[in-house]
């Protein structure tokens, strides 16, 4: 026979009346549920903040962008193995000769010259100012056509510049900032090392979507033409190369990229690739592996709060089917059969934490508000609901032991108990 | 039920469906004890609390169980309300043989068939008297509507209709007896069964719990009282007393 609906109804209804009389110790017995709903809340709500905005940053790189480097495509942990270390650098050449494929609208090398040729960083100067921090890269005007760089105030050095190797550059929007905090810095003059470089163009400030320390790294760049770059450390073998896809030729792009380089790099039939491509769209992927990791470790952190929390409710039930013994025996006199008393005790105990689930999440919530105020974070609608499934579940779990004890104890003697 | 007799499907004993009805009509057979024995194992020892106890009562008695303690009162009493069952013997209460029911069946019959009256009146504190008396009523799947009335119905009979909100620390004791007979009562149950109905009264109020009783009896309620008090057990129109566990004396003093 099923349990109708107004047993249901009733149970609760005492079930709410038995709280209500126990007020603190019910809420005591649920401390453990509670901290553990909220534990989801918060780290649901800052992992999915992170993963919105690291979506954002990296699709901000361009989704027809492939960023090809000497190592394996992914993220690295620890030291990489000897082969990917001892790996030829790519060069000028390959991103010459990938810039031709019909795939492609262009393709351009980089080069980190943020460190002189013995591996001291390259100080930055002007107007009495200094700076080790900013970054140095060298590339090719095409640069400009990958749309992830925009020029605000002048342009962009032009391929004769770089063809007849003069210091000129492009500044990100925090190294106008910092350098030039009065007037236009296009035509003023910077000295990047021991040379003379003149400010052709600034680029527009790039959105910042992560908390990054407060370095501000995306803005604090400055491009010169890649010979230049090329003369300031010679010995530079840290090129890496983006190339830019025609519109919808992405798979066919990637194709091309990799044919062509694992001919110029000289990789045998049936060897992998001895370089990596990413892809907006790897990139991120990579991304979500990480935070899909954390959040299993929230998981296993939430669940040893719930797990608390259910063997305290376990605790409580236990003595409450002690302490209405009476009850029970005057139940069963007047008709509860025994799944009539394990249905009882059951939805007590769902009760009791669904409770401690509600309380949860109305602190998680205020605990994200909270979170906002550091990081990037919203609260994903999987999260309450899985918040407040969990806490009933533990109710069920843990009150189902004390619940069988209860629907199975002798009438006769729970009549007598004092 | 077929009038038919029935036999188990036990192959020790084969169970006959004693006569229920006088031939004419006029008296029903509720109770039929048939040489109820039960033994309590003990461990080294087996202990009998009743050996071969027989009677029969009929509906519309007033039936008063006495003894001292140890008698086996309280084990008649538990097997008339089918908190129990006999060790052997059969034990037929309104035409159903009881004394081979599982747990659950024993709790219908409990709901169906028996009204508790307890001595200390073991109502649920934090209910009002009327939900109290509706408690029967949620076991025996009674829609809601229909439990109001008649559990408003029945605290109407013990005159309490003006007390059904209120909970049980806010009556007096005798109130709460009330309040318990009026949940004994509101599923119409083949007998009502007491307790020590009293043990917990004053003289006074006792008196009126008595006069309540017989009110009922007057009413067509079959009654059974169970009382070691000797003036409670005369206001009975029939004693029972049970002495190590036998019938020592059964007598119609009414």
């Amino acid at each position: 026979m099923k349990l109708v609906r107004s047993d249901i109804l009733e149970n609760l209804w005492m079930a709410l009346a038995t709280l209500r009389a126990n007020k603190l110790r019910s809420f005591l017995t649920v401390v453990g549920v509670i901290i553990g709903v909220v534990t989801v809340m918060v780290i649901a709500s800052a992992i999915a903040g992170i993963d919105v905005a690291i979506t954002r940053e990296v699709e901000s790189l361009g989704t027809r962008s492939m960023y090809i480097s000497k190592f394996n495509p992914g993220i690295h942990v620890g030291r990489l193995s000897r082969e990917e270390r001892m790996r030829k650098p790519l060069t000028y050449d390959d991103a010459i000769a990938l810039s031709k494929l019909p795939a492609l609208d262009t393709a351009v090398p980089f080069i980190d010259v943020g460190s002189n040729f013995f591996g001291q960083k390259i100080q930055v100067s002007s107007s009495g100012k200094t700076s080790a921090s900013v970054g140095l890269q060298g590339t090719l005007p095409d640069f400009e056509k990958a749309g992830t760089q925009v020029v605000a105030e002048g342009r962009f050095f032009s391929q004769f510049e770089n063809d007849t190797n003069q210091n000129v550059c492009v500044i990100g929007a925090k190294v106008a900032d910092d350098f030039f905090r009065f007037g236009s810095p296009v035509g003023d003059t910077l000295k990047i090392g021991e040379q003379e470089f003149r400010v052709v163009g600034v680029l527009q400030k790039r959105e910042q979507f992560l908390f990054s320390g407060g370095s501000d790294d995306q803005n604090n760049v400055i491009y010169m033409p890649y010979n230049v770059a090329r003369k300031l450390k010679p010995n530079s073998d840290d090129i890496y190369l983006l190339a830019v896809a025609k519109p919808g030729q992405m798979q066919a792009a990637m194709d091309q990229v990799t044919d062509t380089l694992r001919i110029r790099r000289q990789v045998p039939f049936g060897k992998p690739d001895n370089f990596g491509i990413e892809t907006t769209e790897s990139l991120i992927s990579s991304f979500h592996a990480i935070t899909g990791g954390i959040a299993i470790g929230m998981v296993v952190i939430s669940s040893v709060g719930l797990m608390v929390g259910g063997i305290g409710v376990m605790n409580i039930m236990l003595v409450s089917v002690t302490e209405r013994t009476r009850e029970i025996g005057v139940r069963k006199a007047i008709g509860a059969r025994r799944r009539d008393i394990m249905w009882q005790f059951l939805i007590e105990a769902m009760t009791l934490t669904g409770f401690g689930g509600l309380v949860g999440l109305i602190i998680g919530w205020l605990g994200t508000l909270l979170v906002k105020l550091v990081m990037p974070s919203y609260v994903p609608l999987w999260a309450p609901a899985a918040g407040f499934i969990a806490s009933v579940g533990i109710g069920m779990i843990f009150g189902l032991w004390p619940a069988w004890k209860a629907a199975r104890l002798d009438p006769i003697e729970s009549l007598r108990y004092e | 039920m077929t009038e038919t007799p029935i036999a188990t499907a036990t192959a020790t004993s084969v169970v006959t469906k004693p006569n229920l009805v006088s031939p004419d009509g006029k008296i029903q057979v509720l109770i039929a004890m048939q040489n109820i024995w039960k033994t309590y194992d003990m461990g080294a020892e087996k202990v009998h609390a009743l050996h071969g106890v027989s009677f029969e009562v009929h509906r519309g008695e007033y039936v008063a169980i006495t003894g001292p303690s140890g008698s086996g009162k309280s084990t008649l009493m538990n097997l008339i309300g089918c908190l129990d069952t006999p060790s052997q013997g059969d034990y037929w209460l309104n035409g159903k043989n009881v004394s081979e029911m599982d747990d659950d069946e024993l709790a219908r019959i409990r709901n169906q068939e028996v009204g508790f009256v307890f001595q200390t009146f073991n109502l649920l504190a934090r209910a009002t008297a009327l939900h109290n008396v509706e408690l029967p009523l949620i076991y025996g799947g009674i829609p809601s509507a229909k439990r109001h009335e008649m559990a408003k119905q029945a605290l109407g009979e013990v005159d309490l209709t003006d007390r059904m909100m209120h909970r049980p620390n806010e009556l007096s004791g005798g109130q709460r007896q009330r309040v318990a007979i009026a949940r004994a009562l509101v599923n119409h149950p083949s007998i009502l069964l007491a307790d020590e109905p009293t043990g917990a009264l004053d003289t006074a109020t006792s008196y009126d719990i008595m006069n309540l009783f017989e009110k009922l009896h007057e009413d067509g309620n079959t009654i059974i009282l169970v009382t070691h008090e000797h003036d409670i057990a005369a206001r009975a129109h029939r004693v029972i007393s049970i002495r190590d566990g036998l019938i020592e004396k059964d007598e119609q003093i009414k």
